[in-house]
């Protein structure tokens, strides 16, 4: 087909469109993390001793570290689906951000005294299904945030995808925290580390083969 | 380019004024059409071009009026030629057809400089398997003789090599 026939014949395809906001795709973003919090929390998913929980020092650490990660990836994420806005600047920071929060969970964490001390306290059996579960949390934000690229215009292949599994996954272990029996911060380094690992890995290397466009 | 200009048609296409939209496509495709002969060979020029107004249609409503047009156009544009680079990756072990058709010498010879330039940032033997199957149209097995490799090793060549270009086009076109 010439250039100008297909001109014609997208000129007379238009239909009027209403500009994407940034805005409006980060509210429904966050609308459906507020969702899915309050339905686990609805269904019982919290744990039973969440007073207690709320008191020990890990909490507010992983609150606050997952929190923010969540956010900030989140926020570059739609960011990124706007063909013009590099994240390259943005991610340099948010890598800092992880960092410092996973350096702060080692030093309050301390050094294991031994190999015994270490598999005792990284407890592999409830580790891997602690990683499982924030997996599974990570879906619905994951899921919503591939809508809306999809909508969008994403043009960096790499770091869009990594961004969306970032947020998608410290999403997912933030919901997750509320229902962890677990206060290790060495046992939450590692565990949650490879959930949001595998979310994030999973994410950056599959989701270009689908977000093409 | 000119913004101001192509901001005001595409904000009248986006609520639906086809003939501000068909002023813009074509003033567009001419751009393209100079965008790509100085980054493609001539034979991809045109199907690039045209790849591009069908993006810039279907994604016509992720353009925010309240920022300029051009990065949002060069953008979508540079994307699609990043694409063009990996699907040439894909394809490196197909043979090119001995007569390449060529329009316009001038747009040939911006189209070598530029790929040119890239391809000096390369290894040496990537770059000479591309060259030699890529923009001369040699046969791999050809290819393989000219260099003093196997057949094997021509196509790895070809195949890291295009990555490498793709991957550095990438990296250029965040920079930029």
């Amino acid at each position: 087909m010439k250039l100008d026939s297909l001109i014609d014949q997208l000129a007379g395809d238009l239909a009027p469109v209403r500009p994407r906001r940034f805005w409006v795709d980060a509210s429904i973003m966050a609308l459906v993390a507020v969702i899915e919090l309050a339905l686990l929390f609805a269904v019982g998913f919290a744990h039973l001793d969440m007073h207690r929980m709320m008191t020990q020092p890990t909490m507010g650490w992983r609150i606050v570290s997952l929190g923010v990660i969540s956010l900030v990836s989140g926020f570059l994420a739609v960011r990124s689906f706007d063909p013009a806005y590099s994240t390259r600047g943005a991610l340099r920071w948010l890598a800092l951000i992880i960092a410092i929060c996973l350096a702060s969970g080692i030093v309050m964490a301390g050094l294991p005294t031994g190999a015994a001390s270490l598999m005792q306290r990284l407890d592999w059996r409830s580790g891997v299904q602690c990683a499982s579960k924030i997996v599974l949390l990570s879906i619905p934000p994951l899921l919503a945030l591939a809508v809306l690229g999809r909508r969008g215009a994403p043009t960096d292949m790499r770091r869009t995808p990594l961004l969306i599994g970032l947020a998608a996954a410290a999403w997912g272990a933030f919901v997750f925290i509320f229902a962890c029996p677990f206060n290790d911060p060495l046992y939450i380094v590692v565990w949650y580390g490879v959930g949001c690992g595998i979310v994030t890995l999973a994410c950056r290397f599959l989701l270009p083969r689908f977000a093409r466009w | 380019m000119a913004d101001d200009h192509w901001r005001a048609l595409m904000m009248a296409a986006q609520t639906g004024d086809a003939a501000a939209y068909r002023r813009l496509l074509v003033e567009v495709g001419s751009w393209l059409q100079s965008y790509y002969s100085r980054r493609l060979p001539p034979s991809m020029v045109e199907d690039a071009s045209q790849e591009v107004l069908l993006s810039l249609h279907a994604k016509r409503h992720t353009y925010d009026p309240a920022k300029p047009f051009g990065p949002w156009l060069a953008a979508i544009a540079r994307y699609k030629w990043i694409d063009r680079l990996r699907a040439m990756k894909d394809s490196a072990t197909e043979e090119l057809p001995e007569e390449i058709p060529v329009r316009d010498p001038g747009e040939a010879l911006h189209s070598a400089r530029s790929l040119e330039a890239l391809l000096e940032r390369i290894k040496p033997a990537q770059a000479n398997a591309i060259r030699l199957v890529k923009l001369e149209g040699l046969s791999i097995k050809e290819a393989a003789e000219r260099l003093d490799q196997t057949i094997a090793l021509v196509k790895v060549n070809i195949h890291r090599g295009l990555r490498q270009l793709s991957e550095l086009a990438q990296e250029e076109s965040h920079e930029a």
